[in-house]
């Protein structure tokens, strides 16, 4: 085929054009260590990545729903097991008291006793959370008990989300949790000061029936925070290997791309060498006048 | 006549012809690096002979015609191609434009907005009296507005700069067709028996120019001028006249051609290549699409949350509210003529007025049930029933907009729509506007954080402070599949609307995914027009092409016959001389 000047100079700057091009494409790979830098590198790629990236916010979203879910379910159950112990030594006063050793000045003193007790659960029911208080239901900027026991919030625990479709409730509804409670001890402390054996025979059993449902709902924390913790470690893991996933899809690989750029540079310095020699050519250079 | 004077006269034609083919080789030279230039070639021939004492005797030689070296095929072929190559050229550079705006390889994208406006409500969810997790749901959703409405613009402006690009490129068009009638007009004046070369060469340079425009097709008329017609059978240039095409049509965005009676007609979608065609396509069908889909999943994505959201109460009942969305006062509600954006979701139902004293306790005891027939209640009737039923509160309507205000002292609350009234009216919603452009987050949160509805009013009229259940059910919302429209447009067939069933964040990934397949194919396609126009310009020139060895090696021919010549005359002298001292 005739070969022109034109062509010769127009294939030159045809191929030089894409060997740059190349080489821009493989050093922006190298350079920011990724093989996704706009939306055509890898559309499929960039989709599948977007996807993952939105999962993981969801799931670093879930890993902080579920700590501060534990924040008030451990607040819920140091209030629980301490309401669990006093109850404890409440009822070992009411068998000292109960006994016909005990007389009538002991029990008017057991009842100042009892009265710290009652003080001591009230202030533990209306335990908050940076203000939050865990036990009274959504009215959580309520006190959920006055002093003399009355219940001031509604009857729905606070729930939170711990993963797409599960829901747990991390407060509670102070009426369910300490039920009849105020009242026995409110009770006990009357017959105390009134000096009434069979009344105070007869909050002892109450109380064995509360201190059951207590470590009741302990327990029930307790299972509820275990099953925090598995879904913790089953979105660390998640988290962890959509991590990797991103990454295969994303992240250059470094030597390849260290490679690619070297060969595109040898090829363009091979190309610039070459086209240097073919458009210095020419029969003038040969013709003498 | 035999003698020294026919050697003469040879030398002289032979003087003159070697002559003239150092100037074709000049010529040639001179134009190694002209575009659409064609290698001319001086066409020797001998002289007629003459019948000379009974022998016919050559009589030197003479130069018939220049001819050029071209292929029409060649030529017409390397025409189309850079055609298209100017579309996909100016596809690919739009689009990268494009790319850039979405910019979803950073992280300051839609995409990890999306998610942090999620996140955003399950903070809320778990702790619904926050006054800071409100007012950061409320930065993040303001700059997720911002964001869309960024998108938004930026579409409509690319539109824009399409359309002036379009009318800059008709404005050249206009140009090169008048001075290719021009040279129609030369062209035929000069062939009367000869071809004008450089004429025409300077005219297919001019259409090679005008196909980098827009495709045209070419018919050669015998006469040697050039009928060239385009898009739609268009005439643009005939003989001497050329048809100029104008920007027309209601938004002055549509290339208009005018035929000999006047006519206007609309070439718009015709016009398939060249530059105008790559710029009407991005316009029309891609940009067109991104535009439409974008608002879909705004609209879809506004509506979604706003319907939740309107169904909610925040930490503190209403004491005024004005709808952001204006309707017509007379016509039902839920029909097209209504003017509200979201009419078709209205359906018959009702929702429940609170109405709070200032000790917090409900009004009556219950709630004020407000019912909505979807076809007939008007906004006057529904202000009107406000009035009649609900107490302490007065509606009025300003502008096609629907206020609420309760009397002095006393606040109000809204829930169980069942008719989507509210979120259509724009009272008690998240955001505003119904698309990419005029997204925004509704006033009344923005001037009270209190107003973000994470909770609901109980069944007694209570609003507790740590309700979370709206905000729960606005976090379901990022995994609920939604029917989002999704548009195809072609600028032959007009733009259909078809629908996905996808996520928000699932569309807006695959839609980011389809810009990304849009400007990776583009970029295709403009590779590939450039390997073609690159193997046949190499054809071309190898046809039509100017060698500078070949012409100096022509060069030295015509020198070296020129010489030869001169020798002859000198030749022819020494013999005249030779005679005449005979004659001394």
């Amino acid at each position: 085929m005739r070969v022109t000047n034109r062509s010769i100079f127009e294939s030159v700057k045809y191929n030089l054009g894409n060997i740059s091009e190349q080489l821009n494409k493989a050093n922006e790979i190298a350079s920011t260590g990724k093989r996704i830098n706009s939306l055509s590198d890898d559309p499929v790629g960039l989709t599948q990545s977007l996807s993952i990236q939105s999962s993981l916010a969801n799931i670093e979203q879930m890993q902080r729903n579920i700590d501060y879910g534990k924040s008030w379910l451990s607040a819920s159950e140091s209030a629980l097991t301490s309401v669990d112990n006093i109850l404890s030594n409440t009822k070992a006063l009411c068998v000292q008291m109960a006994s016909g050793t005990a007389g009538a000045d002991q029990r008017s003193a057991a009842a100042e006793t009892l009265q710290n007790n009652l003080d001591e659960i009230v202030s533990l029911a209306n335990t908050n959370v940076a203000g939050n208080y865990i036990f009274s239901g959504t009215k959580t900027d309520i006190e959920p008990f006055d002093q003399d026991g009355t219940y001031n919030g509604d009857n729905n625990p606070f729930a939170i989300k711990i993963s797409k479709n599960a829901t747990v409730e991390i407060g509670g509804d102070g009426q369910a949790v300490f039920g009849t409670l105020f009242s026995t001890l409110t009770d006990l402390k009357t017959a105390l000061q009134t000096n009434d054996v069979s009344g105070i025979q007869d909050a002892m059993g109450k109380l064995d029936t509360h201190l059951d449902d207590i470590s009741g709902k302990i327990s029930d924390i307790g299972s509820k925070s275990d099953r925090m913790d598995i879904k913790k470690n089953i979105f660390q893991d998640l988290n962890l290997s959509n991590t990797e996933r991103l990454s295969n899809i994303e992240d250059a690989d470094m030597a390849e791309a260290v490679m690619n750029v070297s060969a595109a540079q040898l090829t363009y310095q091979a190309a610039l060498a070459s086209s240097s020699k073919v458009m210095s050519l020419s029969l003038v250079d040969y013709l003498t006048t | 006549m035999s003698g020294i004077g026919m050697v003469l006269d040879i030398a002289t034609s032979a003087l003159s012809a070697q002559q003239q083919g150092i100037d074709v080789t000049a010529h040639n030279i001179a134009n190694v690096n002209t575009e659409g230039y064609s290698r001319q070639s001086p066409d020797l021939e001998t002289k007629q002979p003459m019948l000379t004492n009974g022998l016919i005797m050559g009589r030197g030689v003479d130069v018939d015609e220049v001819t050029q070296s071209s292929d029409r095929f060649i030529e017409k072929r390397l025409m189309q191609e850079k055609s298209s190559l100017s579309s996909s050229s100016e596809m690919e550079k739009y689009l990268q434009v494009l790319e850039g705006y979405f910019n979803e390889t950073s992280d300051t994208g839609v995409s990890t907005m999306l998610s942090d406006f999620w996140n955003g409500w399950y903070d809320i969810s778990n702790n619904p009296s926050g006054s800071a997790e409100r007012s950061s749901l409320y930065e993040q959703s303001t700059l997720l507005s911002e964001q869309f409405n960024e998108l938004g613009n930026d579409l409509t402006q690319v539109k824009s700069d399409l359309t002036n690009a379009v009318s800059s490129g008709i404005d050249t068009i206009n140009k090169i067709t008048h001075e290719i009638a021009q040279l129609n007009d030369q062209i035929v004046g000069m062939e009367s028996d000869n071809t004008a070369n450089d004429l025409r060469d300077k005219r297919n340079a001019l259409v090679s120019e005008l196909n980098g425009y827009l495709d045209v097709k070419t018919f050669d008329q015998s006469n040697g001028s050039l009928t060239i017609v385009s898009a739609k059978g268009c005439t643009l240039v005939q003989g001497s006249s050329n048809y100029e095409l104008e920007m027309g049509g209601a938004n002055g965005d549509r290339v208009i051609w005018q035929d000999s009676s006047g006519r206007n007609i609309d070439i718009t979608d015709y016009i398939s290549d060249g530059k105008i065609g790559g710029w009407l396509d991005m316009r029309d069908e891609i940009v067109g699409k991104y535009q439409l889909d974008l608002d879909a999943l705004a609209k879809e994505f506004i509506w979604s949350v706003n319907q939740q959201h309107s169904q909610g109460a925040g930490l503190e009942g209403f004491s005024s509210v004005t709808g952001s969305n204006a309707a017509d006062t007379g016509t039902g509600l839920g029909t097209v003529s209504s003017g509200l954006d979201y009419y078709d979701k209205i359906t018959d139902g009702s929702f429940n007025l609170w109405v709070y004293d200032s000790t917090g306790d409900v009004v009556g005891g219950t709630a004020t049930p407000i019912t909505i027939d979807a076809g007939t209640t008007t906004l006057t009737d529904l202000h009107d029933e406000i009035n009649t039923m609900a107490p302490n509160v007065t509606a009025s309507i300003t502008d096609g907009k629907l206020t609420i205000n309760a009397d002095s002292g006393y606040t109000f609350a809204v829930s169980d729509d069942t008719s989507n009234v509210l979120a259509t009216l724009g009272i008690n919603t998240f955001f505003t506007g119904s698309g990419a452009g005029n997204m925004g987050v509704n006033d009344s949160i923005g001037l009270n954080q209190n107003n973000i509805a994470a909770g609901q009013v109980g069944s007694d009229g209570t609003i507790s402070a740590g309700n979370n259940a709206n905000a729960l059910a606005v976090t379901d919302l990022q995994n609920t599949s939604m029917s989002i429209s999704q548009w195809t447009c072609d600028r032959l067939n007009g733009n259909t609307q078809g629908s996905t069933t996808s996520t928000i964040d699932d569309y807006y990934h695959s839609l980011m995914g389809s810009i990304g397949i849009a400007s990776a194919s583009a970029s295709r396609d403009k590779s590939f027009s450039e390997t073609m126009v690159n193997q046949i310009s190499n054809i071309r020139d190898s046809i039509s092409g100017v060698s500078l060895d070949e012409e100096l090696t022509n060069l030295i021919k015509y020198q070296h016959a020129y010489a030869a010549a001169t020798k002859l005359i000198s030749t022819a002298d020494e013999m005249l001389n030779t005679l005449l001292q005979v004659k001394q």
